[in-house]
């Protein structure tokens, strides 16, 4: 079954530098990506064991294959490869499994998983075709529906939420699903989107409504979500010269043992002339979170980020054209002040190829003491083709 | 983290194209001259692909994209290199700007101050080019002479800022060829008449039924090894684009 699967991918890769070799006339096809190499850092506190450190070593390639037999049909196939080698995915429990249940929606599209001190895994992450025709947009297959409006935080987006600790994996997951969208006017739209399920409490299909007056877009969602009926309303706008977004879902449970809980965030951002970004953020999460932990908590449009309420600043700075530096706070006014820090160094060394370093620490206080549990670094090497 | 940030920069193309104001020539004032020179490179409708280097000392990094324009009002941009950012769209419509980007399938909407923001690191900067329209209107032009460049006879216009008008130059001094009305050589001086950048235009030919450089580089004069070159793969002018291809269902869909 494996070598089956090794094929497919062997054929893939080939296909793929067989398609760099042809010709660039006519062709109604493109084939771009990335091969990353990941070498990161961990130095986290286990209460009452004590420190570890442990590294996360793993090699990412992405193919995004795109095929346009006419004006009105697409078809996209992204395949997601990853080699880890580093004592992460040996140290989590049931890492292996994870990768598949995290990658994957309803239908099995991982391609590969194997390995056991080293694990390689691929999994096509988009697969679908679509049909657009004057102001309809039909899309069917493994995709990503992206329903968010405001800059990190985003409550509408009910079928695959972003974490913001999740910096390597800004494509994020596919949903298995269909989505029809009709385009009203040239920032306005009606959509409906449904997710495929193999279990009544995974359901998740909306209606989304977009319209644009007064320089402002807005939109309203209604739709169900696993166990909630959803209702949202969200904004991007400016106020002046300075952008001003916001984004907000109430979630009603139909099921006793969920509480109904409320999303909301709004926010600023402002870019100077010379380059300089500057946003800042407010989330309220209403839902009741026990034992909070900011890298293993679970992620939804309900509970995008673990605290009541969060505060987020963020700074980039251009340095030159081939280096730029960025810093994001999140703070949240919660019992243990917990304060999530995380500075980010660009630099190009070359047309296509990038190298980042990215540094993730938490503060927080457990009654006692201030301190810092977890403290990650990256070093990202990215070609892009 | 703010996916919009790496490409802003390409903004300024919005305004490389737009404005389109009818002269009537009769006898050629120096206003005429600039209006004519600018007219030369802009139509009511402007269509073509265009690659930018920034070019160092060091190193020299590329960006390509098409651009699709109607008036000053409504442009799309899509970037066809580098590899990182291909597929990435801008659209501009009146006073609202929105980014479109694949990898993540979203649109953002970007904020007004956007509009505005330098081409970061460049020799461009912004305002060069967002004010380009204002050399007619927020400048004095007097001819001050004569030159020959590049074998082309050419008017040196000099335009000092009116008064009461915020602007970024002190001073800039445009050669115009006296025959094509292209625009042959630019230097901009800052408040205290100190010479900042030059704008050479080179590779003079037919491109989209005018004759105009092809390439223009910038250079600035204190910075030795420093250039910012645009190249323009193609032009199209006049073919009308409606303006409902200026939409948000059209900035994904163009390539």
């Amino acid at each position: 079954m494996n070598s089956q699967k090794i094929v497919i991918v062997i054929i893939s890769l080939l296909l793929s530098s067989s398609l760099f070799a042809q010709e660039e006339q006519q062709k109604n096809w493109v084939l771009t990506g990335y091969a990353k190499s990941m070498q990161g850092i961990f130095n986290t506190e286990f209460p009452g064991i004590g420190n570890a450190v442990f590294t996360d070593n793993f090699l990412h390639n992405r193919l995004n294959f795109k095929w346009y037999p006419n004006n009105n049909w697409t078809f996209k196939a992204e395949l997601r490869n990853r080699f880890f080698f580093g004592e992460l995915s040996r140290i989590v429990p049931n890492f292996k499994e994870s990768l598949k249940d995290g990658g994957n929606d309803v239908l099995n599209l991982q391609l590969l998983n194997i390995g056991d001190k080293v694990i390689l895994h691929s999994i096509l992450d988009r697969l679908y075709g679509e049909y657009s025709k004057d102001n309809w947009e039909v899309r069917l297959g493994r995709q990503r529906i992206n329903w968010g409006i405001n800059t990190v935080w985003n409550p509408h987006d009910i079928f695959n939420a972003f974490s913001f600790t999740d910096f390597d994996y800004e494509e994020r997951p596919g949903s298995d699903a269909i989505r029809v969208k009709y385009y009203t006017g040239f920032a306005s739209s009606v959509e409906f989107a449904a997710k495929a399920f193999d279990d009544p409490n995974k359901i998740v299909a909306g209606l989304l409504w977009k319209t644009n007056k007064w320089d402002y877009d807005f939109q309203i969602l209604a739709g169900w979500a696993q166990r909630d009926a959803v209702l949202g309303l969200g904004w991007a706008g400016n106020i002046k010269q300075i952008g001003f977004k916001g984004e907000a879902s109430t979630f009603i449970s139909t099921v006793d043992s969920i509480d109904n809980t409320f999303t909301g965030t709004i926010s600023i951002d402002y870019s100077f002339k010379k380059g300089l970004f500057l946003s800042g953020g407010l989330l309220y999460n209403a839902s009741k979170n026990v034992n909070a932990n900011l890298f293993a908590f679970e992620l939804s449009a309900r509970n995008l980020y673990p605290y009541q309420w969060s505060i987020i600043s963020s700074i980039s700075i251009p340095i030159n054209p081939i280096a730029s530096g960025s810093f994001a706070i999140i703070y949240s006014p919660v019992n243990g002040h917990p304060l999530f820090l995380n500075p980010n160094l660009t630099y190009s060394i070359a047309q296509n190829v990038d190298i980042n370093i990215i540094g993730q620490i938490l503060l927080q206080g457990d009654g006692n003491r201030y301190f810092s549990p977890t403290q990650v670094g990256y070093l990202r090497v990215k070609w892009s083709f | 983290m703010n996916g919009y940030n790496k490409c802003f920069p390409l903004l300024f193309l919005f305004l490389l194209f737009g404005v389109n104001t009818t002269v009537l020539a009769q006898e050629i004032t120096a206003k005429e001259i600039i209006k004519k020179a600018d007219d030369k490179v802009r139509g009511k409708y402007n269509q073509g692909a265009i690659r930018m280097s920034i070019i160092r000392p060091d190193w020299t990094r590329e960006i390509e994209m098409k651009s699709w324009s109607s008036g000053d009002d409504y442009s799309l941009i899509l970037i066809t290199a580098p590899a990182r950012d291909k597929g990435i769209t801008f659209l501009k419509r009146e006073n609202e700007m929105w980014n479109w980007q694949p990898t993540i399938d979203r649109v953002i909407k970007m904020p007004p101050s956007m509009m505005s923001q330098s081409w970061m690191g460049s020799d461009f900067t912004n305002d060069d080019l967002s004010k380009a329209t204002s050399t007619v209107n927020d400048y004095s032009q007097e001819i001050t002479g004569e030159a020959t460049i590049e074998d082309r006879k050419s008017w040196e216009i000099t335009l000092i800022p009116a008064e009461e008008v915020d602007v970024v130059w002190g001073k800039i001094k445009i050669w115009v060829d006296q025959k094509d009305f292209i625009q042959l050589k630019t230097e901009f001086y800052d408040e205290d008449d100190y010479l900042v950048n030059t704008m050479i235009a080179k590779d003079i030919g037919e491109m989209g039924g005018r004759i105009l450089a092809r390439t223009l580089e910038v250079v600035p004069a204190e910075e030795e090894g420093n250039m910012t070159k645009i190249e323009y793969l193609n032009l199209n002018f006049d073919d009308p684009i409606r303006d409902a291809f200026f939409s948000i269902q059209n900035m994904k869909r163009v390539r």
